[in-house]
């Protein structure tokens, strides 16, 4: 009689069963939700499993047992009369009316329990299921989340270099993917920045940096090499994979190639590698003149502040101070390295200076100068950066001397040596009134009167560079006379005089340089004070004072030979004292007397010379083939190309292939100085080379690149074709007969 | 009122007419077996009406009618919903035609005495179905969008495209942007406050080639809000024989020459050293002297650039010779003047000068000076000029028959050279000679009628050529049709129905030189601009249009009931006439 209990148990399994059923339809509806959001069948399943369990555990199907079944069917059928418990009682321990009544509802149960279902939500399950998958439909075709999706794929594939079989016959042939991708940068020491890891194959690094890649299989492949920049690098394989080490000196592309165990090659995209220059220090000064003056009374200090900075780590820096003394040919310089009053924190990005200058220190003086600047080096490897900051100038004003300042190199000495000098004159007639006492009247005369002809000499030598250089002819004759009598150097000197002071314009004048004669002076008061701008010596530039301290000198000479030719040496000395200083100063600047170079004409034929012949002279001919500089002709023939194939749907023709390798080798000159802009369009070429990328969008991408790379067309005349219409020609003929 | 008779059926008039004397034969042997004279002849007679009713009835005659007003509506694209109903009200019984380029209502407008078109308009092509016809056109107001437009769709590489158009009811702070084939931006204009409609916008392709460029608006953040194909055939000019004749070698010469070698013209330069010896420098070309000027000489050069103490002291006979090539040959001559030039009398010297005592001038679009001699182009019937600075002329040509003769006032220009401005030199000198230089001829010219023509709508072309004996083909070998102008004995016409969107190709058969390219567009595209111009061509066409309502003549098909009771009765008479006889 445990048929009624039987059924108890059959209905108590149904309802646990529905309850399972009914989870597994929520789970299931939360699965497939999160399937087409996400698009992953991992996650999805995931989703499910999670969903499964997290409502298992808040439904527990599992608690209905057979005293929540038996009560349960107590509360809904009404023939069990609330005696379904009976059956679960053992039959011997109940009463026989409860016997009785067991029996009546065991065979009550066995008819109405088949009709009755457990309490259950599954046509809810179902509805919200239905509802899940049509909405998640719905999200996933609108691409709401495809966000999602990249992100969930991404560590999986996207950032693998993807490969193209170079043949595209041989499609069919097992395509070796990259298992695992590694791209070490190892920066510089000195950078401080240590290694990167990254699975970029667009790798941006400093300059010098070391790159390793290392590039795994999943099928067996052989000769790996790089491609870079029309170099070829061939991969060691270590272990299970291929390494290769590059150091990174300038901007570039590569690409990777390789072939399967067929043979049939592989290429990869193209790829650049930016290397970021390391640049030089940056100084900056503070609060600092560029020139700076003091008097001699001042406190001579410098407070120099300074900034430096580095984009990776200062190694060195210091202060080259230079002093200068003395001016013109007399200059001396003296250089010497200061260090700042701060130690340098070598690697430092960023450091402050600051020095004291003592000028005394420097043991400058009056008129000297002190020209210093900054010099900093960086830590890059193997050849330091070094920047220099700008000059910055500190002078010690000299209000002593007054000095000519007349740069240039050619310090000849223009006074032949067998002329006694000024300061030999001076010497000569220190002697002579040293002596005066000691020797006769008459030799006293003679030797005065001889400085005074040595005095004139070395006056006419000077006079000369004013254009007197006629009077040396005479000077030899003058001396002959000069030794016949002293009675005669007055009559002598005066008609020398006039003819001194004679213009003398048939003289061989051609080298004058300084026409002006001192008859002129004379003759002109004025002269002086009038710019006389007809005469390009006189223009108001430093040679000026020059010539009147030359002019200056001469008349100085001449009384000086006054004085000497009226035995009066002790007067002519303090003449002779000024001309020496103003020769000294002329000399100094002497070197503006620049002799001309001159030209030498080729010898010339007399006997041929103005006869009009002509017949030795020869046609001339010149042949030259230029070659027309075109060097983006591949590029306007694939843009032009790249307009047909995407206008007239051309077909893509295996000679093109050639336009569009040339094409990119045109494009990659353009882009070494800018890899990251023209990449894009580089990939899409190669792309179409090699026939995975043969689509309309990436030709209009392509084009878009390679014009907008393209320089600006030049201008350049060129024949046009036209149509003759003779009913034109006509016109234009009948117009010219109407003008 | 004519009375003539046709049918509805007139297609299927023999069958039946054979069918129905079938039957009569049929007949007619049925009752000769089964004779009985008395009703024989009545019989044959009234199965004969019943037969003849019969195929009438199956044939429908029609009778023609003369109709007094009968109104027609034509509706065209982008007609305004209420303009019709209120028309249909105005006019009962107004019989309404919607036009369809696809199909005919020729049929239709046969019966209307006038007709209504709103929208915008008939196609030009259709104008001839309303010529006797009474046609009020209501125009629709002119659409938003570009209503103006010509831009040159014909250059030679170096060259620049230029716009100019104008955009009807533009949106403030749209812009209006010139872009070339890939997408990149050549030239734009933002439509300002003022809402000036009129545009002109320019760029410089970089190749060569057929190029489908475009004119786009768009919104002040970048938005495509519209874009319209600009097809654009760019040609590559072709390089240059260029022959310098000079009286003693110059700084000028030699700046031009360099140019123009460098660029890949064949030049050869001749420069007097003494009387009867030269200086030859040929670039780019072999080296054979040039000596004797001839007629054959002077014909390999495109250009030829003389200064003038040179070419005015030529013989009377040389100076003939080359006149004649410039003339008939198209030959380009340049003189680089001198002050020889200027005091030559006009008469000799091609060109009249006045004194201007100007020593300098500003070059256009450029911040350069160059000297110039102080003489200015005096006005002259066929001096054109070519460059101008200043308000001035610093370069012209005469027209000289189908040459030209040009010369400049400018007189150092390689001084531009050598202040760094190469382009501006180049520039110049492009100008200046392009102006001048033999053109190339070819053998046929095209001239495309329809400008914006849309695919299985009417294209028409002309056709020049010298050509006595041609067939022009398309793309895909098939020949296409041309008539010969009666007057103009090298002018043809055609007409084709374009297939195919994008460019097509017409050609000369065996000439394929003689391409013609045409670029066929969407029927989306220039929506604005094509009604536009339909609307004006509208008005145009049919501003003076018939006034008076004319007669139309109608087929009407004759009401069929009588023939139906002449076959009832008949029949009837048929069926009940043997029943008479058999009841005697």
């Amino acid at each position: 009689m445990e048929l009624g209990k039987q059924h108890l148990m059959k209905f108590n399994q149904r309802w646990q069963l529905l309850g399972y059923l009914e989870v597994f339809l929520y789970a299931l509806g939360v699965g497939l939700f999160a399937y087409f959001l996400a698009s992953n069948i991992l996650i999805a399943l995931a989703v499910f499993t999670l969903a499964l369990l997290l409502l298992l555990l808040i439904k527990h199907p599992w608690s209905h047992n057979l005293n929540t079944t038996s009560s349960y069917i107590d509360a809904h059928v009404a023939e069990a009369s609330f005696s379904t418990g009976l059956l679960l009682q053992p039959e011997e321990s109940l009463s026989n009316l409860a016997r009785l009544q067991r029996y009546k509802v065991s065979h009550e149960l066995k008819t109405r329990l088949g009709a009755i279902n457990p309490p259950n939500k599954i046509k809810q399950a179902s509805a919200v299921l239905v509802v899940l998958v049509v909405f998640g439909f719905l999200l996933s075709k609108l691409g709401l989340f495809s966000g999602v999706d990249d992100v969930f794929n991404s560590n999986s594939n996207q950032e693998h270099i993807q490969f193209v079989a170079t043949d595209t016959l041989a499609k069919e042939s097992v395509l070796p993917k990259i298992t695992e991708q590694v791209i070490t940068v190892s920066y510089p020491a000195y950078t401080r920045l240590g290694h990167k890891t990254t699975a970029e194959p667009n790798v941006k690094a400093v300059v010098n940096s070391k790159i390793d890649w290392r590039l795994q299989f999943d099928n067996p492949v052989s000769s790996v090499f790089m491609e870079r920049m029309g170099e070829s690098f061939q991969l060691q394989k270590v272990d299970d994979g291929y390494t290769i080490r590059q150091s990174l000196k300038e901007s570039g592309f590569y690409s990777f190639k390789f072939k399967n165990e067929d043979g049939v090659e592989f290429t990869s995209d193209l790829f650049s590698l930016e290397a970021i220059p390391d640049n030089t220090p940056e100084i900056e000064i503070i609060g600092l003149e560029q020139y700076t003056y003091f008097d001699f009374l001042d406190t001579k200090k410098i407070q120099l502040q300074s900034t430096i900075t580095d984009d990776y780590g200062i190694d060195e820096a210091y202060i080259i101070a230079t002093v200068s003394k003395g001016s013109g040919e007399s200059v001396k310089f003296r250089e010497e390295k200061l260090n700042f009053n701060e130690a340098i924190q070598k690697g430092k990005r960023n450091l402050n200076f600051t020095r004291n200058i003592d000028l005394d220190a420097l043991k400058m003086e009056v008129g000297d100068e002190l020209y210093f600047y900054i010099e900093a080096y960086d830590e890059k490897e193997p050849k330091r950066n070094v920047a220099r900051s700008e000059t910055y100038f500190a002078v010690i004003k000299d209000t002593v001397t007054d000095q000519f300042a007349v740069e240039g190199t050619l310090g000849v000495d223009q006074m032949p040596d067998y002329f006694r000098s000024q300061r030999q004159l001076i010497i000569d007639t220190e002697k002579l009134i040293k002596d005066k006492p000691t020797i006769s009247t008459q030799e006293f005369k003679s030797r005065s009167n001889e400085l005074g002809f040595d005095q004139k000499a070395l006056r006419l030598k000077y006079g000369q560079f004013m254009g007197d250089e006629s009077e040396m002819a005479e000077a030899p004759s003058e001396i002959e006379t000069d030794k016949a009598g002293e009675d005669h150097d007055h009559a002598e000197d005066q008609e020398n005089i006039l003819k001194e002071y004679s213009h003398d314009h048939d003289g061989d004048n051609e080298h004058n340089l300084v026409p002006l004669q001192e008859s002129e002076e004379a003759e002109d008061p004025l002269h002086d004070y009038l710019h006389n701008h007809d005469d390009p010596e006189e223009s108001t530039l430093f040679e000026e004072s020059l010539k009147t301290k030359l002019r200056k000198a001469l008349s100085i000479m001449w009384d000086a030979e006054l004085y000497l030719r009226l035995y009066e040496p002790e007067k002519s000395l303090p003449f002779q004292y000024d001309a020496l200083k103003l020769i000294q100063e002329i000399k100094n600047s002497a070197r503006i007397y620049v002799h001309r170079i001159g030209f030498d004409p080729p010898p010339i034929k007399e006997e041929s010379r103005l006869t009009g012949s002509i017949d030795a002279i020869d046609n001339f001919r010149k042949t030259e083939n230029l070659e027309l500089d075109q060097p983006f002709a591949s590029m306007t023939k694939a843009v032009s190309r790249l307009e047909e194939l995407i206008q007239k749907q051309d077909v893509f023709l295996e000679k093109d292939k050639q336009i569009f390798t040339a094409a990119g080798n045109e494009l990659a000159i353009l882009a070494i100085e800018n890899p990251g802009k023209y990449l894009g369009v580089l990939q899409g070429l190669k792309q179409i080379e090699n026939n995975t990328g043969r689509t309309i969008s990436n030709y209009k991408t392509v084009q878009k690149g390679l014009l907008s790379a393209l320089p600006k067309t030049k201008q350049i005349p060129g024949a046009r074709n036209t149509y003759t219409d003779e009913m034109n020609s006509l016109f234009l003929k009948h117009l010219e007969t109407y003008d | 009122m004519i009375n003539r008779f046709s049918f509805v059926h007139n297609d299927v008039l023999i069958p039946v007419l054979i069918a129905g004397l079938v039957l009569f034969a049929i007949f007619f042997y049925k009752e000769w077996v089964t004779r009985n004279p008395r009703n024989f002849v009545l019989n044959a007679v009234v199965a004969f009406v019943t037969i003849a009713a019969l195929v009438l009835l199956v044939l429908e005659p029609t009778k023609e009618v003369e109709v007094d007003d009968q109104k027609g509506l034509l509706l065209t694209d982008g007609f305004d919903e209420q303009q019709k109903d209120s028309l249909v009200s105005l006019n009962k019984g107004i019989k309404v035609l919607n036009y369809d380029s696809g199909k005919s209502i020729r049929n239709e407008l046969d019966s209307l005495t006038s007709i209504y078109v709103i929208g915008q308009g008939i196609p030009s092509y259709d104008f001839s179905l309303f010529n006797d016809l009474s046609v009020d056109y209501i125009p629709k107001e002119n659409p938003s969008g570009i209503n103006r437009l010509s831009y040159t769709s014909h250059i030679n590489l170096g060259e620049k495209v230029e716009i100019v158009g104008s955009y009807n009811q533009p949106i403030k702070g749209a812009f209006l942007v010139f872009e070339d084939s890939g997408g990149n931006g050549l030239d734009s204009i933002q439509f300002g406050e003022n809402g000036n409609p009129d545009f002109s916008l320019s760029g410089s392709p970089k190749t060569s080639g057929t190029y489908v460029y475009q004119l786009t608006v768009k919104d002040s953040t970048g938005v495509l809000l519209d874009g319209n194909p600009l097809p654009i055939e760019i040609k590559e000019k072709k390089p240059l024989r260029v022959l310098i004749l000079n009286n003693f070698p110059t700084f000028e010469t030699k700046y031009l020459k360099n140019f123009l070698a460098e660029e890949g013209h064949e030049v050869i330069v001749r420069s007097q050293l003494t009387k009867g010896k030269f200086k030859f420098e040929y670039f780019n070309t072999s080296s054979s002297p040039v000596y004797e000027l001839t007629d054959a000489v002077l014909n390999q050069f495109d250009l030829i650039i003389s200064d003038a103490d040179t070419y005015f002291n030529f013989s009377a006979s040389l100076k003939n010779r080359f006149e004649k090539n410039i003339r008939e040959s198209g030959l380009g001559v340049f003189i680089q003047p001198s002050e020889f030039l200027f005091n030559l009398r006009e008469s000799s010297s091609y060109f009249k000068f006045k004194r201007d005592a100007i020593d300098e001038v500003q070059l256009p679009n450029s911040s350069n000076s160059l000297e110039k001699y102080p003489y200015d182009f005096d006005e002259q019937f066929l001096v054109q000029p070519i460059l101008k600075g200043d308000g001035l002329t610093i370069a012209a040509y005469k027209q000289m028959g189908l040459g030209r003769v040009a010369t400049t006032t400018i007189s150092n220009s390689y001084q531009l050279l050598l202040n760094g401005s190469d382009e501006a030199y180049k520039n110049r000198w492009t100008q200046i000679l392009d102006a001048i230089i033999k053109k190339n001829n070819v053998a046929v010219e095209w001239k495309a009628v329809s400008h914006i023509p849309i695919v299985d709508a009417p294209f028409d072309f002309n056709l020049y050529t010298n050509l006595n004996e041609f067939s022009v083909v398309n793309e895909k070998g098939g020949l296409v049709t041309t008539v010969q102008k009666p007057m103009i004995s090298n002018k043809y016409s055609g007409l084709i129905y374009p297939k195919k969107k994008g460019w097509n190709i017409l050609e000369i058969e065996s000439d394929s030189t003689s391409q013609f390219s045409y670029y066929v567009y969407d029927d989306v595209n220039w929506k604005s601009l094509r009604t536009t111009e339909s609307i004006a061509a509208n008005q145009k066409r049919f501003k003076n249009t018939l006034n008076k309502n004319r007669t139309v003549t109608n087929d009407r098909p004759i009401s069929p009931i009588s023939f139906y009771i002449l076959f009832l009765i008949g029949i009837g008479w048929l069926w009940l006439s043997p029943k008479l006889i058999t009841d005697k």
